[in-house]
């Protein structure tokens, strides 16, 4: 483990795996999450949404505690989408397949953190790669942060921005399908490896296509009333564009050493409401562009099929779309013996709870839960 | 001569009855009602109808005390019948001085049952304390009119200050604006029984509209009290309405929304004394006749729907529904919605029609009829939302109730507001009633709005309840009686058990209008709502009493060069005043 040891708290929390709380530099035993539900009062209703409702896309259940309209608390249970993941004890080629499956929409995300963190364990070398894999990030995060967007819209009932960043949604995918044979990269990140043509990543059209969808919403006073003002959550303890929207300079990329970036501008607005989280997002969508434009990456990755055996721990965090992605594995000859994940949405579940909480109405929750792009996928995994 | 006046001495005598024998106290009161009305109503004599009013509201009330009043102690029914008693004789009443006597007959006998089932003495005290301002404005007027006429007989009056003086003190009995209080607090928290309730809403404050029109018709057409009247009767209906619709307390909602009928009723005689045409005064006159009809019969309906869920707080609501409760509660509701086809429908529409056509005398009065007309209609729109409030929500739909008396008096109410819709071309004057025999609208049965000469609008009551429920049995006769397919609701998947309550269902306007409610949430995070009108008069008596201890420190203080000071001032303002006189 060079950039991870045990020990103290030290620096910002970052998140929790199964065992252990995640800090920017190191890990501790994950401290018992006391149950903080607020009391229900004469007048208030337990208001019932999901698991299995419209405009969810992914299995959750909302018990919102309401005076009517207003919104005091929700109560989350995710656990309808059960992801126990028979991992343990397999090869570590074997075990990137189930990886890269665990949030298709962030796969690059979790196959590169999760190889990164096997070649901290077996100490390899992979500088060469650097630049390659922060242009995949950078890649599925004007993916994520476009789709974060259209969800916005989709709320407002802006039915014609919606499909047109569904449609650049699909422009990206298939720029992503052209270079790496997979839309959603899969079989593209290996251990020491990487597949894919980069030289056919081409971004003008969609850095125009998106600037025009994304000044015609900021002229929009229907759109900015809606999302202007509700979800405040100015909270330290949070992660990604949720932390940056309040003004938190809090950035994997800034503060670990598990991929090195250049010089980047860090988009941070200050009120911390979804209005902040849309421009932190739109924002950084023309940043993620120009940071693989300077990288100027335009070769062709050939697999590189190599021996992997050893034994050793390693971690590696990575800022995924949604905020920071880390990944623990200690491996035995070859074979996993142990992995821990942290995803962002366990941060950012609670700063969508703690979000809600603040004096909002019924009409918000839509905007307040499409504006931290949760995944229920990443955040029920259960590693066996 | 004397039979005339056997009902008044019927129910004086029920109420001595009724000491000992509380069901034929009741019994000799419903009887009296009906002699009452029997004696003393005049076809298109639209006073008259007054006592219509008054009469089906003592009937039912007293009919349903029989079996309601079983719960409560020996004393409510003597002051029961005797506050009766009192309006009796207030409608009997041809001069100021028997006026006045029933005023208190039917005043004292209420604060006493407020007091006898009191959980505070607040209550009481702020019913008598309203009642007693009542009182004393009437007896001004009524020394003014002396002064003015050399009688205390009711006769033409040539100046409208009578009237003005007349009017607010019955507005603090009506619980009007800036008077709320006194109407919704002394039935809400007073404990007042639900038959009590009934006849204070529905009738005791109808003793003040009837007041008031009757000093208006003696009264000289005056546009400036008649604005003044227009304006405070239409924030008495926005406030009313409002305070109705976010009420917990179920009492506290009919209470609030007796206000708004009575801002309705108000506006309306706003308009009767400022109009000087004398067919839309007239029409005006037959709306407010029509209204108070409506609202009273309704109100006890209403009264009578809270009383028998046997609890105060929606929350508490455990009773069981059952079709006859349901059937009377609709019509009821409907009609305070104004909506057909109840008696409050033809109400509300005539009311309306009377202030647009008011737009066309056109300058001060034109504009404040026509947006009179629009704040009324509007306010019309939370009455619906609070009645629904109380439709639903007196009940616990998850299981049926038995059938008992209450629930028919309840049926009563709703189809006597029906009935009266559909007959209502017989008890308007024939100015307002045509038909149109070529579209088979026969000569009779069409209620016409009139300006002038001209007509404005119509509409026959009778031909929209023969079409709804012929339609509605062709339909049952063709298709049968519907097939409901009930499926288990889906709810996201899981099991709930949480309803939407009557609280979450007027919460919405608890948030969008919280600069005007006042909304907070206390430290038990509850939602909580103030009175503006209440906390204005609070911070109206502080600032006074603080006036008061400064005065009494500055200038009362016992020191002889302040006392001299403030004669030396008091004299030379006497004189002042007497000399611009």
């Amino acid at each position: 483990m060079k950039y991870y040891e045990f020990g103290d708290k030290t620096g910002r929390y970052v998140g929790r795996t199964e065992k252990y709380d995640v800090y920017t530099s190191t890990l501790t035993e994950a401290d018992k999450e006391e149950n903080d539900n607020e009391e229900k009062t004469q007048g208030e209703i337990y208001f019932n949404y999901g698991p299995s409702a419209g405009g969810l896309r992914e299995s959750v259940n909302f018990q919102i505690l309401t005076p009517g309209e207003s919104i005091r608390d929700v109560i989350i249970n995710s656990g309808f989408k059960n992801r126990n993941i028979s991992i343990i004890g397999d090869s570590i080629s074997d075990a990137m397949l189930k990886v890269e499956r665990i949030n298709g929409f962030h796969s690059a995300s979790h196959s590169i953190a999760y190889a990164l963190a096997v070649e901290d364990a077996l100490n390899i070398e992979n500088d060469d790669l650097n630049d390659a894999r922060i242009v995949e990030i950078e890649l599925e995060r004007i993916r994520s942060n476009i789709d974060v967007i259209k969800g916005l819209c989709e709320s407002a009932g802006f039915a014609v921005p919606e499909k047109q960043l569904l449609l650049l949604r699909e422009e990206v995918a298939r720029i992503i399908s052209g270079a790496f044979a997979h839309r959603y990269y899969f079989s593209v990140n290996r251990i020491n490896s990487i597949e894919g043509d980069f030289s056919r990543i081409s971004l003008r059209t969609v850095e125009k296509q998106f600037r025009s969808i994304y000044e015609g919403l900021l002229s929009s006073k229907i759109f900015l009333d809606r999302i202007q003002e509700n979800g405040i959550v100015l909270n330290p303890i949070s992660t990604g564009p949720a932390a940056r929207a309040g003004n938190f300079r809090y950035d994997a990329r800034l503060d670990s050493k598990s991929l090195i970036y250049g010089k980047f501008n860090t988009v941070l607005e200050k009120d911390g409401d979804t209005f902040s989280r849309f421009l932190v997002r739109a924002e950084e969508i023309f940043e993620s562009i120009n940071i693989i434009e300077s990288y100027g990456v335009k070769r062709i990755f050939r697999k590189n099929k190599m021996e992997l055996s050893g034994s050793g721990d390693g971690t590696a965090r990575i800022e995924s779309p949604a905020g920071d992605l880390f990944y623990y594995v200690k491996i035995k000859e070859g074979k996993l013996a142990d992995i821990q994940m942290s995803p962002p949405s366990y941060l950012n579940i609670r700063n969508f709870r703690s979000a809600l909480r603040n004096k909002n109405i019924f009409t918000d929750f839509f905007f307040v839960w499409e504006s931290f792009g949760i995944w229920i996928s990443e955040l029920e995994v259960k590693f066996q | 001569m004397i039979y005339y006046y056997i009902p008044l001495i019927a129910v004086f005598l029920a109420s001595l009855i009724s000491i000992r024998y509380r069901t034929a106290g009741y019994i000799i009161t419903a009887i009296a009602s009906i002699l009452f009305f029997l004696f003393t109503f005049k076809i298109f004599d639209y006073i008259t109808y007054f006592y219509l009013i008054a009469a089906i509201v003592w009937i039912i009330t007293s009919v349903f005390s029989i079996s309601y009043s079983k719960k409560y102690g020996r004393w409510l029914a003597p002051l029961f019948i005797l506050t009766i008693a009192g309006m009796m004789t207030i409608l009997y009443a041809n001069n100021f001085l028997v006026f006045i006597t029933g005023w208190e007959i039917m005043s004292i006998p209420a604060y006493l049952t407020v007091a006898i089932n009191k959980r505070n003495d607040i209550e009481a005290y702020i019913f008598m304390l309203f009642s007693e301002i009542s009182t004393v404005l009437i007896i001004t007027a009524a020394v003014l009119s002396y002064y003015y006429t050399g009688t205390f007989n009711f006769t033409g009056l040539s100046s409208d200050v009578v009237l003005l003086i007349f009017a607010i003190g019955a507005m603090s009995k009506m619980g009007l604006t800036p008077f709320m209080i006194s109407e919704w607090l002394p039935i809400a928290h007073g404990s007042a029984p639900a038959n009590s309730s009934a006849i204070f809403s529905a009738t005791m404050t109808l003793m003040g509209v009837y007041g008031i029109l009757k000093i208006a018709i003696l009264s000289p057409v005056s546009i400036d009290i008649g604005i003044l009247f227009i304006i405070i009767g239409v924030i008495s209906v926005l406030f009313g309405a409002l305070y109705a619709y976010i009420s917990e307390n179920m009492k506290s909602l009919g209470g609030f929304s007796t206000i708004e009928n009575n801002g309705v009723l108000m506006a309306a005689i706003g308009l009767f004394i400022a109009v000087n045409d004398s067919v839309l005064k007239e029409f005006v006159l037959i709306s407010i006749a029509i209204f108070a009809m409506a609202h009273s019969i309704a109100k006890t309906g209403l009264f009578i729907s809270i009383g028998h869920t046997g609890v105060e707080y929606f929350s508490a609501v455990t009773g069981g529904k059952d079709t006859v409760n349901q059937a009377g509660k609709f019509f009821a509701m409907s009609s305070l919605s104004g909506l057909f086809p109840s008696l409050g429908g033809l109400g509300i529409w005539m009311i309306l029609e009377s202030f647009f056509m008011g737009a066309y005398l056109y300058g001060p009065l034109g504009i404040a009829s026509i947006i009179a007309g629009s704040l009324i209609a509007m306010g019309e729109g939370f009455a619906t939302a609070a009645m629904l409030k109380i439709f639903y929500f007196t009940d616990s739909h998850r299981r049926s109730s038995g059938k008992n008396l209450e629930n028919y008096t309840i049926l009563g109410t709703g189809i006597t507001l029906v009935f009266l819709f559909a007959m209502s071309f017989l008890i308007i004057g024939k100015n307002y009633i045509s038909g149109i025999p070529s579209v088979l609208v026969f000569n009779g049965l069409m209620i016409e709005s009139r300006l002038g000469v001209s007509d404005f609008g119509l509409i026959t009551p009778l031909y929209i309840l023969i079409l709804l429920t012929v339609f509605t049995t062709i339909v049952f006769l063709v298709f049968g009686k519907p097939k409901a397919r009930i499926a288990h609701r889906w709810n996201g998947g899981v099991e709930n058990d949480q309803y939407y309550n009557s609280f979450t269902y007027s919460n919405n306007i608890r948030l969008i209008l919280k600069r005007i409610l006042r909304t907070t949430s206390t430290d038990e995070n509850r939602v909580e709502t103030v009175d503006v009108f209440w906390m204005i008069m609070i911070n109206i008596a502080m600032a006074y009493r603080k006036f008061a201890k400064f005065t009494a420190y500055k200038i009362m203080n016992s020191r002889i060069s302040a006392y001299i000071t403030y004669m030396i001032a008091a004299f030379i303002l006497i004189i002042i005043i007497v000399s611009l006189i």
